[in-house]
């Protein structure tokens, strides 16, 4: 059996890392419904309104799910870990709350929207979902600024082992809260632009090369292909930043043994801690000095500076996901640019906008969708993983902040088969969402009849 | 600390705003779940459109208590998070699955057979996370969650299976058994279906009935297995007891001359009453008998700036909510208009 704490961090874990998809999809997606309904606005066009309609149904459903895991996280943030609670819930509890209130206002207008549209001008419907836009990336940044936190906490001072001038603005606002802000909020909208431009391009290789799908995958790309570089650029800040703050995390995230002047960069390989050297990994010699202070001869600290007790436990595990986290990033870049180069030649100079159709562009194109979601779960483990053996850095031991109730197992047992069964049900439902015949395109068509994604699904039903 | 006080009052409201609009849903899924016979698929209909356009945002009520529980009396929610995980896991499965299966149901696609199986589902699981939800309540009020030196002990099943617990339990799956109904009433009446508003407003007698008697069974095991909550009652809360049951009176009696629209307003009015009572009752202990609100709550600094952030936010979504309930007000008034319009054209 294992024990208790690995089996509540291994449900908190799988909580988490479920839930991260749909809440980064429910935070990205608005924005590409928002800037279709307005290109349909604005051209009277029906392809754009009906692709809107159709991610609106999706969006609909990825909101449903995102806030029943979203409520589980939260009481499991009690339930598993309390002693965490009762330390930190005084000083970061605060955006936790205020996240709560851009839910809620997600959710209201997510109501207005889907089901307002017969008695809303198209204007205020199409601002409707820029608010959702907006409370979306707000909850993002209150939850991730919770996050960084643990990072770095910030916002009071220990007085004789007890917590007291508590400043929860000051905690929102801690050193790191800037750089994972940044990076999650850009994530989301990666995640999304990519995760659409996959479902699209997967169709187009079908054969349905017909304009819904061409404009479904130039808009998911060009959002995708916006975000990718500043998500890159925020990526190497937030590893400038964590070098300072957190050097344990940064010398396993570069598999950094020893501590020098003109350390190596090691892409890929295996850290061997007990033998003390990177194993198969290509080397590039004084890389990491290079990247890290734009100096050859720079020193870097190793994990040998840093006691063994403060070790990140799954040390060759962190740094193979922060490669495959930054690989997954830069072939994101590189397709992205293969797309919209062309395209963006073919639009303003030869003008006839046509986006890039070769089947193995296409085919590179479909993994880009997973390669988005990876890269954003292995971030995530690397900054998670990374921070252990503390809950809250150099504040609170994850192992001192357990539950003591010992049937962690089962719970975690209970949980995991739960999220199993929902995982796949989900997946075979959302391809049955997206086989289904596609809804009307036709400008007149769609202004007149039930044009909200809410009634035509009420159709749908009494047709069934 | 008055400032303390007011956050627990927040707190309470949030509560009462979670069963009244998430216990609806949860009666919705009971009644669901009893939907048999004759216009079966009526009735199932009628529940799914009068739930499926506020569901998802109800749970944020929930999410609400939680983290301003935390934020405000960290150390009350530590101990009952560590004292209470199995009753809390077992009504996080059923709030899981129950809109896990409510949404597989209404938003594709599918044979009969399988949106029949999530529907039983959906049912099935709305029946668990009131119970587990009461039960819990009645293990906190009945002071069975002791503190020393700020840590508790996991209860297994000792303070959530009592019989007082159990009674309590059966209350939580009433108040939504009756709320449901009622609300469904007045759709029903909306869409003139007079068929339906009957069924329905049969069903909220069952569901008030039960409420009743759960009521009278706590009051009868309050004394002996809830003592410091009984005695609350007597010294600062017996007015709210009365009110409460003239409330339910009302309720009762605005249901059986088929007032409804008047019924739902009793009805908000009775489950608030009913949870203010215990609130009262249980003044000013968080967790009986060691944690009062003072003693467990968060740095004035914490409460000022939490508070400050509720009133903010309350600044920000009225006017939103106001907007909603605007909107489909207008819509609900105006249909055929619109019909004709698009006929016309």
């Amino acid at each position: 059996m294992w024990s208790n704490l690995l089996a509540a961090r291994t449900q908190m874990g799988t909580s988490l890392g479920f839930h991260i998809i749909f809440a980064a999809l429910g935070v990205g997606l608005p924005l590409a419904l928002c800037v279709a309904e307005g290109l349909a606005l604005w051209n009277s066009d029906g392809t754009w309104m009906a692709l809107a309609h159709q991610w609106a149904r999706a969006f609909t459903f990825l909101f449903a799910i995102g806030a029943v895991s979203g409520a589980i996280i939260e009481f499991e943030l009690a339930l598993l870990w309390p002693t965490f609670i009762k330390y930190s819930g005084a000083i970061i509890g605060l955006p936790f709350a205020l996240e709560g209130f851009a839910f809620f206002l997600e959710g209201i207008f997510l109501g207005i929207y889907l089901y307002g549209a017969r008695r809303l001008s198209p204007l205020v419907h199409w601002l409707s979902s820029l608010v959702i836009v907006l409370s979306g990336l707000s909850s993002a940044w209150f939850v991730v600024s919770a996050n960084s936190w643990m990072n770095t906490p910030a916002g009071f001072h220990i007085a004789h082992g007890k917590i007291t001038g508590i400043d929860p603005y000051a905690a929102m606002l801690n050193p790191s809260t800037p750089y994972e802000t940044a990076h999650m909020i850009l994530a989301c909208y990666v995640v999304a632009g990519f995760g659409i431009a996959s479902v699209y391009a997967m169709g187009m290789l079908r054969g349905k090369r017909d304009a819904y799908h061409r404009k479904g995958l130039l808009l998911g790309m060009a959002i995708g292909t916006a975000a990718i570089p500043f998500q890159i650029l925020t990526g190497d800040f937030n590893a400038r930043q964590i070098e300072t703050v957190q050097p344990p995390k940064y010398a396993a995230m570069e598999g950094l043994l020893h501590s020098g002047y003109g350390r190596p960069l090691y892409i890929g390989g295996f850290v061997d801690t007990r033998a003390g050297k990177v194993l198969y990994a290509l080397v590039i010699p004084h890389g990491e000095s290079l990247l890290a202070h734009f100096n050859l001869n720079s020193f870097s600290i190793g994990l040998d500076r840093i006691p063994k007790s403060e070790w990140p436990a799954n040390i060759p595990f962190i740094h193979l996901a922060f490669d495959g986290m930054v690989f997954c990033s830069f072939y994101m870049l590189a397709i992205g640019v293969l797309f919209m180069l062309p395209f963006i030649r073919r639009q303003f100079f030869l003008s006839q906008p046509r986006i890039p159709e070769r089947r193995w562009l296409l085919g590179l194109a479909v993994l880009t969708g997973p390669a988005a979601i990876l890269a954003m779960e292995l971030g995530w483990m690397v900054t998670e993983f990374g921070r252990q053996p503390w809950i809250i850095y150099k504040l609170l031991l994850t192992k001192n902040a357990v539950t003591p109730a010992m049937w962690m197992n089962v719970t975690f047992l209970v949980f995991a088969c739960i999220y199993v069964l929902l995982g796949i049900t989900l997946i075979i439902l959302l391809l049955q969402l997206a086989r289904r015949p596609k809804p009307p395109q036709v400008w007149p068509e769609l202004v007149r009849g039930a044009s909200t994604a809410g009634s035509q699904a009420r159709e749908g039903a009494t047709e069934r | 600390m008055i400032i303390a006080y007011a956050c627990a009052v927040l707190l309470w409201l949030s509560l009462i705003a979670y069963a009244i609009l998430g216990g609806a849903d949860f009666g919705a899924g009971i009644w669901d779940l009893f939907s048999l016979g004759p216009h079966q698929e009526e009735k199932h209909r009628l529940i799914a459109q009068a739930v499926g356009p506020v569901w998802e945002a109800n749970n944020v009520w929930l999410i609400y208590l939680v983290v301003g529980l935390f934020t405000a009396f960290p150390l009350a929610t530590a101990m009952l998070a560590t004292a209470l995980l199995l009753p809390f896991g077992l009504a996080l499965l059923g709030i899981v699955l129950r809109g896990a299966a409510f949404s597989f149901r209404e938003y594709f696609n599918q044979p009969i057979a399988a949106r029949e199986t999530w529907g039983r589902l959906f049912g099935l699981v709305s029946l668990l996370t009131p119970f587990v939800l009461g039960c819990s309540a009645a293990a906190v009020a009945s002071g069975a969650i002791r503190v020393f030196h700020a840590t508790t002990q996991p209860a297994l099943v000792s303070a959530w299976l009592t019989p007082f617990a159990l009674v309590i339990g059966c209350m939580g799956l009433a108040i939504c058994a009756t709320l449901a109904p009622i609300y469904l009433t007045v759709e029903a009446q909306r869409v003139r279906n007079q068929y339906l508003a009957e069924v329905f407003r049969r069903r909220a007698f069952a569901g008030g009935a039960m409420l009743a008697l759960t009521g009278i069974g706590g009051l009868v095991l309050a004394p002996s297995e809830a003592p410091l909550l009984w005695h609350g009652m007597l010294n600062h809360a017996i007015w709210a007891v009365a009110i409460t049951i003239f409330i339910g009176v009302m309720t009762a009696s605005a249901l059986f001359w088929r007032r409804y629209r008047l019924a739902r307003i009793l009805i908000v009015a009775e489950v608030t009453a009913l949870l203010g009572t215990w609130g009262l009752s249980q003044w000013p202990y968080i967790v009986p008998p060691d944690l009062t609100i003072t003693n467990s709550a968060s740095p004035a600094s914490t409460l000022q700036q939490f508070f400050v952030s509720a009133l903010l936010g309350m600044l920000v979504l009225i006017p939103s909510l106001w907007f909603l309930f605007h909107t489909f007000k207008v819509q609900e008034r105006t249909p055929m208009l619109h019909e004709r319009e698009i006929e016309g054209d």
